[in-house]
């Protein structure tokens, strides 16, 4: 890539911020309404001691590991059996496809009803929304395998093991990973949006309530870490991405 | 059929069918691939099997590499059945496109070699000897995507050689390459066939091809695939690319497209 791309990127990166510094100091637009970056950030450092904005972070961050430890499993088996069985993928995959058109928020209110305002509905309501995403890959990354890859080591005479780690691993990787990544993108949505619908507890939660209560600064500042925390995990997914892939330029 | 197969099973023959009949069944329900293949491979020898696209062909091919199982009649290779795969009696050259991309070359053609679970070093070594046998000197650590068409098909070439089977079968090899590589890719292959004494079954539905390669042409007809001629090329070897204009070569030519013509 020619060096002036990545420069002039970060030049707009700190212009963004630049703007977001300055356009309330100097009363272009209403400071009430868009607190300072400087004052963002400091607000953030001040909430990250408080007791009860750690103990926020620990639920969420459970919340979202619980979900995607269930979701990636389960969805993972139903999208491997969709794409290998050729009768199951020809009856379900169709119905697969119109549900997986509905907006799960809809359900939402289900979740609280069988699960109650609990840490176990917005893992659930999370696992849910995520493991349609990670069928939908899962069975995708299968199906890329091309067929010819699975003829040459069966007939070199390659075992069923041997068929898994040469070929269906290596060949799936680099999607397998972009379909994490993916997978994590929706499983963070699903769990905050349940808990800012209804919650209790976590970041969601004291996101919804400093909006609702106008306490700007702290609404930016639970922006900005969210914001950061979800730019670092799916950064470090797609450097992993980009080291295995440099094949895939075919 | 004028040749018709009668005698019982021999070791002469490399590769043998009687009756042979495949169908296939999938989701959108039967279809008859292959009907009643009778037909015989000397070892030894270079066959070419033309015919239309969708007639059965690769169906054939995977019989012999013992990829798929007929439905009725009887295989045999170097006297045996092809239950199932069997690497140390036939390799297979595929389509285009079948190297594993995330591979070097040399990886690749030592890819046989390791599910055999040979010795990693002596593997590596081997597979630089069959780069070296198809003229890929000096491309050993190159990925597939960092080769043309034509190499690619030579890494292919090489792979199929790796365990050192007596018989090759090659899938249209070169059916993605341009004219100009795949008359080259051809000479190369009769180059490699000669020295190392293989008998090579190739599949491909270029006429020019079939006649310019073979010892002997089968040809078949559109679905259901059945041999509805047999054909020796009697053209002197080595074979060169003058050949293809003497009549001799255009006869066999014209008769191979009557027969496909007529078969449809």
């Amino acid at each position: 890539m020619r060096l002036w791309i990545p420069a002039i990127r970060a030049l707009a990166v700190l212009v963004f911020f630049a703007c977001w510094e300055l356009f309330p100091r100097l009363g272009l637009v209403n400071p009430a309404l868009l607190p300072t970056f400087s004052e963002v950030v400091s607000t953030l450092w001040g909430l990250l001691s408080r007791p009860k904005v750690q103990d926020s972070i620990f639920i969420t961050a459970a919340e979202v590991l619980l979900a995607f430890a269930v979701a990636i499993p389960v969805g993972t088996i139903l999208g491997v059996i969709i794409a290998e069985n050729q009768y199951i993928g020809a009856i379900f995959r169709p119905i697969l496809f119109y549900v997986f058109s509905i907006p799960k928020s809809i359900f939402l209110p289900m979740f609280i009803l069988v699960f109650g305002i609990s840490f176990t509905q917005k893992v659930a309501y999370a696992a849910f929304t995520t493991t349609f995403v990670v069928l939908m890959s899962a069975a995708a990354c299968v199906e890329s395998v091309k067929e010819e890859f699975l003829l040459v080591a069966r007939s070199y005479g390659a075992t069923r093991m041997q068929l898994l780690m040469r070929v269906y691993l290596p060949s799936m990787l680099p999607m397998l990973l972009e379909a994490i990544r993916i997978a994590m993108i929706f499983n963070f949505t699903g769990v905050m949006i349940a808990e800012m619908y209804a919650s209790r507890t976590g970041i969601g939660h004291l996101i919804a309530g400093w909006g609702e209560n106008f306490q700007m600064p702290q609404l930016f500042a639970g922006i900005l870490l969210l914001s950061i925390i979800a730019i670092i995990f799916n950064e470090s997914i797609r450097i992993l991405e980009e080291r295995f892939s440099t094949w895939r330029t075919t | 059929m004028e040749n018709d197969v009668t005698s019982g099973p021999s070791r002469d023959y490399a590769l043998q069918t009687k009756g042979l009949t495949h169908i296939y069944r999938g989701v959108q329900g039967e279809v008859q691939a292959l009907s009643d293949i009778n037909l015989v491979v000397e070892a030894g020898k270079f066959v070419v099997i033309v015919g239309p696209s969708g007639c059965g062909k690769t169906s054939l091919l995977m019989m012999m590499a013992g990829l798929r199982q007929q439905t009725s009649g009887e295989l045999l290779c170097l006297g045996r059945p092809m239950d199932k795969p069997d690497p140390s009696r036939v390799g297979v050259v595929f389509q285009e496109a079948s190297l594993y991309p995330w591979l070097t070359a040399t990886e690749n053609v030592a890819f046989p070699l390791s599910i055999r679970g040979d010795d990693k070093a002596a593997s590596r070594q081997r597979a630089r000897e069959m780069l070296a046998l198809v003229g890929l000197n000096g491309f050993e650590e190159r990925f597939p995507h960092e080769l043309s068409g034509g190499m690619k098909q030579r890494v292919s070439i090489a792979r199929g050689l790796a365990q050192d089977p007596p018989v090759l079968l090659m899938d249209e090899p070169f059916a993605a390459l341009d004219e100009q590589t795949r008359m080259t890719m051809g000479h190369e292959l009769l180059r490699i066939w000669s020295t190392t004494s293989k008998t090579v079954v190739f599949i491909t539905h270029s006429l020019t091809e079939a006649v310019y390669l073979a010892d002997e042409v089968y040809v078949m007809s559109a679905r259901p695939g059945r041999l509805i001629d047999h054909v020796e090329v009697n053209l002197p070897r080595p074979r060169t690319y003058e050949m293809m204009a003497t009549e001799q070569f255009g006869m066999l030519r014209e008769r191979i497209w009557q027969q496909i013509r007529m078969g449809h």
